[in-house]
């Protein structure tokens, strides 16, 4: 069993943060402690990343070798293409920390939060199917329990609920087989219990209603580790048949396409947001059934860019709907004037999880269309469309949420937490968007792994 | 001077630019605001750099009677077969461009210094026109197709928003979203070219032609269909980017923005990026009579259109972007019949001609009356010859045509996007149907009209 000993950190640090905030009755400062839990989080797993990737050069760094097949392997990160993954996970947990609004969040709403957070870290930590099952079931429950508990969202976790139930029956019995060496037979069920938890149409039923309803610092803990593609990667170690992975590529393309289209028609901003992510799942599993290094490591790098900037993109539109209510897109009906900062965080976060030219998400979107060109011409043209049309409903939500009115109703600017999570995820995808080969170099063993596993 | 020294030159026509952005947006983002005359310091230095290096370049080309400098400046990231190299290609083609965009939007930053004075986004003015210098740089400069269309995203963003500048008002936003949607759907082209081009030949790095080929361009497929499938994309990316019929409509409309940028980006260098992109692509027009022909054809539409479209137009800045507009279409034209250097000469001919006539289009009046006082009358009608050449049964026909703008915009408007929201959002109350029946009636809410609240966070 290889355990990844930062994640586990990391999980640690947000579990006792959790039990801190169990006894805490006001909201505010419910959000203080959880903002500096998921801070020490951010900065543990950035710098764990930076020093052992990028400045060693280690990787991720065996502490412990069992040996033998079977004994415990421990290692500072997960291997290869997967140890910035947690760096991503706790900025994602910093914005949905730092910019949930206290009336949407209560206590409670954070504590859970904190919870699926810590779960996402020590899914990616682990490779043993049980635990992955175990963990995939645990997060699931978190997330319904929250639903649940409001009473307006009841109708929404009778959804959620039966979606997931689903998919973590399929991943327990799959995962089963493929702990008892029945990989084949798990192959349909696994597939099944990914596609729901990733949204992949026609199986998405649950998610734009959980976007749109769910508290959003929720949906960012939830929805943006997605779990789904570490389980693919982990669980699918033997590759799929070729048949079976072009399936997947087209439904992820037609995800894609469709969601891409579906977001740009959308008068409800939660809604072209819960599209727009749909779409940005669809892309990283198309690319996962790549079997080109470079379609792959697009794949995986859109991912990450997705858990940074759709995260903070996410994140900025709670923060504006705290400050005016809620966000429809009829028409215009802001104004950049008052709000500078939190127009500029939310254009250049929506952009660059749709490839922003300087950030990682430009180099995301460039892997991933000449990665899949050789194996999937057209799919790789639906993807470029997926790519247009996400582009315009980000620029659509902006100007319409930004712009087109003089109305002030007295909404302040980022605050300064708001503004210092903001402004870490911003800097890390400039900075790998900029210099990106470093990044790249971490993942190169890990997608030769991949390429050699499938087909 | 070594061929060392000549690189650092070359990249630096897009480093100091790129400098500036960052100079401009780091302090802006942490609450520092320069002064005005720092702003416009910062801008006219940095262009003022790039367009001395520029010179400089040409010159030392044209005295030592090369035709070309490149500037190989390592890969940015590579993985598999997957690279993306750093190449800037500075030529009898992009040279003169580069010089000529530097120049001028070092020219409109001095100029907008009154004009856009006391202006409440002033800073985001010079901010979104160094961007956008530094996107036509890159653009032009480019050794690749991958790069373009990285400067190209960049000049098609800040367009957007420089048109939607003045953003209190509904109608400057609508037509910004206009433009963008406009370039987002054209970029298609460019992004499914490049991807096309590493899917055929391997690369889409521009490579040296034969002995005549005027300057270097992009690689030709080995095959026809292929060959002809990238050239139409490219001309579908450059008919976005030059308002090319049938989708010239956001262009009148871009003219929303301020003047000094309206001139820059619409009389001079944005929209003549798409005639630059198929001066580069000439060896696939070449290669591909198919291409060629439609590129003449959508010229020639384009320059019949704007022509008769902008002599109805009743406001200056609308006749001007129907001028430049058929313009433009010449040039298409000229590309297409081969004729590359009458196309780059007539490109900055008009570019400094056009730039010209918007940055003064707000003195209409006054140059108007200043006119007829130095010739003793009113001015003389024009298109006379038109009535002669139209017979009289069209002439009302084609009035109304001109009138309506062709029925393009009403065709796009409710023809294509029009049905294509209304079956998109027919799947989408599907969709709303489907999580109702599975989670019972409130599992969707309706949806929600604009409803202020209370100040919560």
């Amino acid at each position: 069993m290889i355990l990844a000993v930062t994640p586990l950190a990391a999980a640690a640090v947000l579990l006792v943060t959790a039990g801190l905030i169990r006894a805490t009755l006001d909201p505010a400062r419910a959000r203080r402690r959880a903002t500096q839990g998921a801070t020490l989080t951010a900065a543990l797993t950035i710098l764990v990343a930076v020093v052992s990737g990028f400045l060693t050069g280690r990787g991720h760094g065996v502490l412990l070798d069992g040996g033998t097949e079977g004994a415990l392997t421990l290692t500072l990160l997960p291997a290869g293409l997967l140890s910035t993954t947690n760096a991503a996970i706790g900025i994602a947990g910093l914005l949905a920390c730092a910019l949930a609004p206290l009336a949407s969040h209560p206590p409670r709403t954070l504590r859970r939060m904190l919870l699926v957070l810590a779960v996402a870290h020590v899914f990616v930590a682990t490779t043993e199917p049980w635990i992955l099952a175990a963990l995939w079931t645990l997060s699931a429950a978190l997330a319904w329990r929250e639903l649940r508990a409001t009473a307006d969202h009841r109708a929404t976790a009778r959804v959620f609920g039966l979606h997931h139930a689903v998919s973590t029956a399929c991943l327990v019995l799959g995962a089963a087989l493929v702990a008892t060496g029945h990989g084949g037979w798990a192959i349909p069920l696994l597939l099944a219990a990914i596609a729901i938890r990733e949204a992949i149409v026609p199986v998405h039923g649950w998610f734009p209603t959980f976007v749109e309803r769910a508290p959003l610092g929720m949906v960012v803990a939830f929805a943006a580790p997605q779990l789904g593609v570490y389980a693919h990667l982990e669980l699918f170690t033997a590759g799929l048949p070729i048949a079976t992975a072009h399936g997947v590529a087209v439904f992820g393309a037609v995800t894609a396409v469709l969601a891409g289209a579906l977001g740009t028609v959308q008068t409800d901003a939660r809604r072209a947001l819960a599209w727009l992510m749909m779409s940005q799942s669809g892309l990283v599993a198309f690319g996962l059934e790549n079997s080109e290094p470079a379609g792959q490591i697009g794949a995986l790098v859109t991912w990450q860019v997705l858990a940074v900037a759709t995260s903070g993109f996410a994140m900025t539109l709670a923060a504006l709907e705290a400050r005016r209510g809620t966000l429809s897109l009829h028409g215009p009906g802001g104004s950049f004037a008052r709000t500078p900062r939190m127009a500029v965080a939310f254009l250049i976060l929506g952009f660059a999880s749709v490839g922003l030219p300087g950030t990682l998400g430009f180099i995301a979107e460039d892997l991933l269309v000449q990665g899949s060109v050789e194996e999937y011409p057209l799919q790789a043209f639906a993807l470029i469309i997926a790519t247009a049309l996400n582009g315009i409903t980000v620029m659509r939500c902006f100007f319409a949420l930004f712009s087109g009115s003089r109305n002030h109703v007295g909404e302040p600017d980022l605050v300064g937490r708001e503004r210092v999570a903001l402004t870490l995820a911003i800097a890390a995808l400039v900075f790998t968007g900029l210099w990106p080969q470093a990044l790249l170099a971490l993942h190169e063993t890990g997608a030769a792994v991949l390429s050699t596993g499938s087909h | 001077m070594t061929i060392d020294l000549l690189e650092i030159l070359l990249a630096g026509l897009v480093a100091v630019p790129g400098l500036a952005c960052a100079v401009l947006a780091l302090p802006a983002w942490f609450g520092h605001r320069f002064r005005e005359s720092t702003i416009v310091s910062i801008i006219g230095s940095a262009f003022a750099v790039t367009t001395l290096s520029a010179a400089v370049l040409v010159v030392v080309l044209l005295v030592r009677g090369e035709t070309e400098i490149g500037a190989h400046l390592g890969e940015w990231f590579a993985f598999g077969h997957d690279r993306f190299a750093l190449v800037l290609l500075g030529d009898r083609l992009s040279l003169p461009f580069a010089l000529f965009s530097a120049a001028l939007v070092g020219v409109i930053a001095a100029f907008s210094r009154r004009y856009m004075h006391q202006e409440v986004g002033f800073y985001r003015f010079y901010l979104l026109l160094c961007l956008f210098g530094l996107g036509v740089e890159i653009v032009v400069l480019a050794g690749s197709l991958d790069l373009i269309f990285l400067g190209w995203e960049l000049v098609g963003l800040t367009s957007a928003l420089l048109v939607a500048f003045f953003h209190e008002r509904p109608k400057p936003v609508e037509h910004g979203l206009r433009a963008f949607l406009t370039y987002r759907v054209c970029d298609v082209g460019l992004l499914g070219a490049a991807a096309w081009l590493h899917h055929e030949v391997g690369t889409a790095q521009m490579i040296e032609g034969d002995a005549l080929a005027p300057w270097d361009g992009l690689p030709v497929p080995s095959d026809a269909l292929a060959t002809a499938v990238v050239g139409l994309l490219l001309l579908w990316a450059t008919m976005g980017k030059s308002a090319q019929v049938p989708l010239s409509g956001w262009l009148p409309r871009a003219m929303e923005g301020p003047t000094p940028s309206s001139a820059i980006f619409y009389g001079a260098i944005s929209i003549h990026l798409g005639p630059y992109l198929l001066l580069r692509a000439a060896p696939i027009l070449d290669a591909s009579p198919l291409t060629a022909w439609m590129v003449v054809a959508v010229g020639a539409a384009t320059a019949l259109h704007a022509n008769f479209v902008g002599r109805v137009q009743t406001d200056i800045k609308s006749v001007l972007s129907y001028a430049s507009m058929t313009q433009v279409g010449l040039i298409f034209v000229e590309i297409g019949l081969g004729l590359r250097y009458i196309a780059l000469a007539h490109i900055v001919g008009h570019a400094a001609l056009r730039s010209l006539e918007i940055l003064r289009s707000p003195n209409l009046l006054h140059d108007h009356q200043h006119l007829e006082k130095a010739i003793g009358s009113t001015l003389p009608r024009t298109g006379l010859h038109l009535e002669w050449l139209v017979p009289k049964r069209l002439q009302p026909w084609l009035y109304r045509h001109a009138l309506e703008r062709g029925a393009f915009d009403a065709l796009l408007r409710d023809g294509v996007v029009g049905n294509w929201t209304r079956v998109l959002r027919g799947v989408d109350r599907i969709d709303r149907a489907w999580t109702r029946r599975l989670g019972g009636p409130s599992a969707e809410p309706p949806v929600a009209p604009p409803a202020p609240k209370e100040v919560t966070r």
